[in-house]
């Protein structure tokens, strides 16, 4: 289960403290996906990284009971001077994961052949998105952080990152943040809209269009 | 697609927390000394340097350690336990502050971040120390270690005053900035100095003995010495001055962190 009590954050701009998350209380539902929409700077990245514990919130506390991955496609907690292979090695050795079974996923997943063994360094930005993407897919979560940038990679091998997703949503839960609604139209099965800290949760995608459209147009026009 | 898909089991938080800080540990290992060998030559590099020169000093002014201690294996239980703060609480230090990537894994915490890497650079500072130790046997200083335990005891003391002094550093650095540098300038050579690197809490004089004896290092040196030689035993060691001076700086460091982590952004 993963599950937020309580949970408030606050941010210093200036002299002006600006509450991006009010009293929060949500459990995100089980073998669903939830997409969460936000307007720019509403405060959806400190929410993934609050409920992936890179940020602690200031009251309240994220529960964790299931196998959490870290923000899809974030790239940032590799070593660059390891090879992919040993990145990998780390990862799946933090989560209890058969490092065989994970080097052995993440090869085929990614593509990278001969530069699987080549430090991350040595990587273009393409690949290097390609291999973080590859590793999160090569461990099986039982929820999948998504932050944005889902998609990556040449149309090929995006559609396969696209079925590959398709099939985890699945057997797996999902929350994704995105200012976009085609993302979440296209990957999630209900949504919630965070606005001015509050978290609102719809069951039905349309009728979180309708809030979100709603504050983006009452924004532009003030 | 196929894939072979992994089997997780449920586990307590202790055994996540362990798995956590040895991959951590491998992971540090790999990227510190994996690809160059350089690496771990350079950790033998730097003390042996201090302690050759010393050696060589000493050799040339025609004086022997005047402690019982036969002078290189004197330098070699005053430079390394010294060298091992002045590595071990900058890099606590840096921990504590930075904003880690590697805290986007949810299971990675800072308190994992912080261990692994006292953990490495303890046990690296004490194959260091062997080998040093192993040299100096090998030349025909031959010691008998007596008190093994008490040796343990005097670098557990001091590894957990440089992570003391690391989080408080570090967790100072988080919300002002120049405390680091100001670190630096303060612990470094004053430190290097007062510790009882190249003396004994005994040669100096009684006025100046009362003043270092408030440096927590020296009577970690000191002690650790006693243990070692049976020729040498330090009448001026306080252990339960440096016991309450190393919780009671972790406790404030810890409390540090606790009211600056807020406001890290």
């Amino acid at each position: 289960m993963i599950s937020l009590e309580a949970v408030s954050k606050t941010y210093k701009v200036g002299y002006k403290k600006n509450r991006v998350l009010d009293n929060i209380s949500f459990t995100f539902p089980h073998l669903k996906s939830v997409g969460i929409l936000g307007a720019n700077g509403a405060g959806k990245s400190t929410l993934i990284r609050i409920i992936g514990g890179a940020e602690k919130p200031d009251s309240g506390r994220v529960i964790r009971t299931s196998r959490l991955s870290w923000p899809m496609g974030y790239s940032g907690g590799f070593q660059a001077n390891l090879t992919g292979r040993e990145n990998a090695r780390f990862v799946a050795r933090i989560y209890g994961a058969d490092f065989r079974i994970v080097e052995k996923n993440t090869i085929e997943f990614s593509e990278l052949g001969k530069y699987f063994d080549q430090p991350l360094a040595s990587y273009s930005a393409g690949m290097r998105s390609r291999f973080a993407m590859a590793v999160s897919y090569a461990l099986d979560f039982e929820y999948y952080l998504v932050d944005e940038a889902l998609e990556t990679g040449d149309a090929r091998l995006k559609e396969k990152f696209r079925q590959v997703f398709k099939e985890r949503r699945q057997t797996s839960s999902v929350i994704l943040v995105s200012h976009n609604e085609t993302t979440i139209r296209r990957n999630c099965d209900c949504a919630a809209v965070l606005n001015d800290g509050k978290l609102h949760y719809f069951e039905k995608l349309d009728d979180a269009f309708l809030m979100y459209r709603k504050i983006l147009f009452t924004e532009t026009a003030a | 697609m196929t894939t072979t898909t992994n089997s997780f089991k449920q586990e307590s938080a202790l055994t996540i927390q362990c798995r956590v800080v040895f991959a951590l540990i491998m992971r540090e290992v790999k990227s510190r000394y994996g690809r160059r060998q350089l690496g771990f030559l350079w950790a033998l590099l730097e003390p042996m340097l201090f302690i050759g020169l010393f050696i060589g000093l000493f050799y040339l002014m025609g004086r022997n350690s005047q402690s019982g201690i036969p002078t290189p294996l004197f330098f070699v239980t005053g430079f390394t336990p010294f060298f091992l703060f002045k590595d071990l609480y900058p890099q606590v230090a840096t921990c504590a502050k930075g904003a880690n990537t590697l805290l986007m894994f949810p299971q990675v915490s800072r308190t994992d971040i912080i261990l692994s890497s006292v953990t490495l650079t303890s046990l690296l500072s004490l194959a260091v120390m062997c080998i040093f130790l192993g040299i100096c046997y090998a030349a025909g200083y031959e010691f008998q270690m007596q008190r093994t335990l008490q040796v343990l005891g005097a670098l557990t003391l001091l590894i957990l005053l440089a992570t003391g002094v690391g989080l408080v550093v570090g967790a100072f650095t988080i919300k002002y900035e120049f405390v680091a540098s100001l670190a630096g300038a303060f612990l470094g050579r004053p430190l290097f100095m007062s510790s009882g690197l190249f003396f004994t809490a005994d040669m100096v004089p009684a006025t100046a003995r009362d003043y270092l004896l408030y440096n927590p290092i020296l009577h970690c040196i000191e002690l650790l010495r006693s243990a070692m030689f049976e020729s040498f035993e330090s009448r001026y060691v306080d252990l339960p001055y440096v016991v309450y001076f190393v919780l009671i700086l972790n406790a404030f460091g810890l409390m540090l962190l606790g009211v600056f982590d807020r406001q890290r952004r």
